[in-house]
């Protein structure tokens, strides 16, 4: 039976399923945040179990926690310090995948920086890695660039 | 679980500049080794200016600090820790400029990541995080070779109405007996020198040596003489008007202008004034209204040459010999240290780390064609 929905939405809560099979629950106020579910509810109705065929059950309990605390008003520097403090570089990597596959926008900017300020004392190997970008200089093109900048890499961990 | 190796989450090109928009030029310069794709996004200009816009609240600013001796050594301060944390001494890499000028040089401004200096005859914009650099040439009046013309106020700023930098120069012919400066103005834009015409300048020096100029509010100030009322007061050049103003310094101002230096503290103007034992900061608290002059704090020292504020707002400039100063908010002397024990003028000013490169920025050393004249002595009216 399609029961219009009360005019506060916050008691709703929208069933999400990932790609590989969970169901997540969310309030509907949250999910507003993440654009593509919002079309997606557009699209569906809200009373149908929207299908996330790009996210899975490792990173939305995660995306669920950062807009429930959203909705509250609550977040903080230290929440978000505290947010990613525990995840590694591929993990936040992922995280920031969903974020913009969700178009959650609040969440992509925050992880973007996260991963700028992960990147930022590394070596350029590693972000060569990171990214899966190959590098196309020769070695004597490579070496006249290192040069050509050394102060860039003072202080820089060369194998990190 | 398999070995992620193989598995890894590939992020598409878009969202790569997502993230390299947000990261610190020193680290962007060195990531344009990673592969040919990221060094000619990274050297794009539209890449430039949204990455200085979007980091607008973290930029990195550093002080320049040159050392006298041959060839020049600079150091790249961050002025953000500690002045005692290590900061290795480089030699100036001035490989654009002719080989003589590599143990002269005079700083006379820095904006949005660029540094105004003049090496003998020559001026350069030099950004020293990219060594991008354009020579721009002497106004008519510089290369004017009778040295009949004192030329005393140098200013470097940023005109956002048009995206240009100008160069501004004040002078005036020191034969005459009245005095009235010429104002010319170089665009870089427009690739051209023109003096401000048809207007009355009744300016002189404040100080026996010539002063640079504070960049705040999108004009250039200076201290200086105004000869109709025979008074010190602070001279402005907008650079979007492109049109003089006056200020006038705090009432009962009996100060000598040659131990007084504006400077931009914070969000304020503000004048450091050596007295006899202590130097005094005074701010305008409110742009342009007299009544709004404070004194604000007082330096337990004799000479205190202001340069910066760090985010935590403390003050660092220089200590007249070959240091840094850091003092709190309220005056306590928080460190000290001297760079070099070479005796001589070091020299020293803030600059923002940023890829900028505005219109027509050179990167080869350019084929240079410049008079190779030594700064004669000029004869100036003493006040």
């Amino acid at each position: 039976m399609a029961q219009e929905a009360s005019s506060s939405t916050s008691s709703k809560t929208i069933s999400l399923k990932t790609g590989d099979g969970e169901i997540f629950e969310i309030e509907a106020s949250a999910a507003k945040q993440m654009k593509t579910v919002q079309r997606l509810i557009d699209d569906l109705g809200d009373d149908i179990t929207i299908p996330l065929h790009n996210v899975f059950s490792k990173e939305l309990p995660k995306i669920i926690e950062y807009y429930k605390k959203d909705i509250t008003g609550e977040i903080t520097k230290d929440f978000e310090a505290e947010f990613v403090k525990d995840l590694n570089d591929d993990e936040v990597k992922v995280l920031f995948l969903a974020a913009n596959y969700l178009d959650a926008n609040k969440l992509f900017e925050f992880l973007s920086q996260n991963i700028a300020d992960r990147l930022e004392s590394k070596s350029v190997e590693y972000v060569r890695k990171y990214f899966g970008v190959e590098n196309d200089f020769t070695p004597e093109e490579e070496s006249k660039l290192r040069e050509e900048r050394a102060w860039s890499f003072r202080g820089i961990k060369e194998d990190e | 679980m398999m070995d992620t190796k193989n598995t890894q989450p590939y992020l598409p090109h878009e969202l790569i500049i997502q993230i390299l928009l947000r990261l610190p030029v020193k680290s962007l310069l060195r990531f344009k080794c990673v592969c040919k794709l990221w060094f000619s996004l990274i050297s794009d200009t539209h890449f430039a200016n949204s990455h200085f816009q979007l980091t607008a609240a973290t930029h990195t600013h550093r002080i320049m600090f040159v050392s006298y001796s041959d060839p020049l050594q600079t150091r790249f301060i961050d002025f953000e820790a500690s002045l005692h944390q290590d900061t290795a001494s480089v030699s100036l890499n001035l490989n654009f400029m002719p080989s003589e000028s590599h143990s002269y040089i005079e700083i006379k401004g820095s904006c949005r990541g660029f540094i105004f200096l003049y090496s003998y005859s020559n001026i350069y914009l030099w950004n020293p995080s990219t060594g991008l650099h354009k020579q721009i040439p002497l106004s008519p009046i510089d290369s004017k070779l009778d040295a009949v013309y004192f030329c005393y106020l140098y200013g470097f700023g940023y005109d956002q109405s048009r995206d240009d930098y100008l160069v501004v120069l004040m002078s005036y012919d020191t034969t005459l007996a009245n005095v009235s400066s010429h104002l010319e103005v170089f665009s870089l834009r427009d690739n051209k020198w023109k003096e401000i015409e048809g207007i009355n300048l009744p300016y002189m020096n404040a100080s026996d040596d010539p002063r640079t100029g504070s960049f705040f509010n999108g004009a250039i100030h200076w201290l200086a003489y105004g000869v109709d009322l025979s008074v010190n007061l602070i001279v402005a050049f907008d650079l979007m008007e492109r049109k003089l103003l006056e200020m006038s310094l705090p009432d009962d101002f009996y100060y000598e202008l040659s131990f007084c230096e504006l400077w931009v503290f914070g969000d304020f103007l503000s004048l450091c004034v050596m007295g006899d034992d202590t130097v005094e900061i005074w701010v305008m608290k409110e742009y342009k209204v007299h009544s709004s002059w404070t004194k604000t704090l007082v330096l337990p020292t004799q000479y205190f040459s202001p340069l910066c504020l760090t985010k935590s707002g403390d003050i660092v400039g220089a200590d007249g010999g070959n240091g840094l100063v850091k003092y709190d908010d309220k005056g306590q002397l928080l460190e000290h240290r001297s760079y070099c024990n070479v005796r001589g003028r070091s020299q020293a000013i803030m600059y923002t780390e940023s890829l900028l490169s505005p219109p027509c920025f050179l990167s080869e050393p350019k084929k240079m064609t410049q008079t190779r004249r030594k700064r004669s002595t000029r004869r100036r009216m003493k006040l």
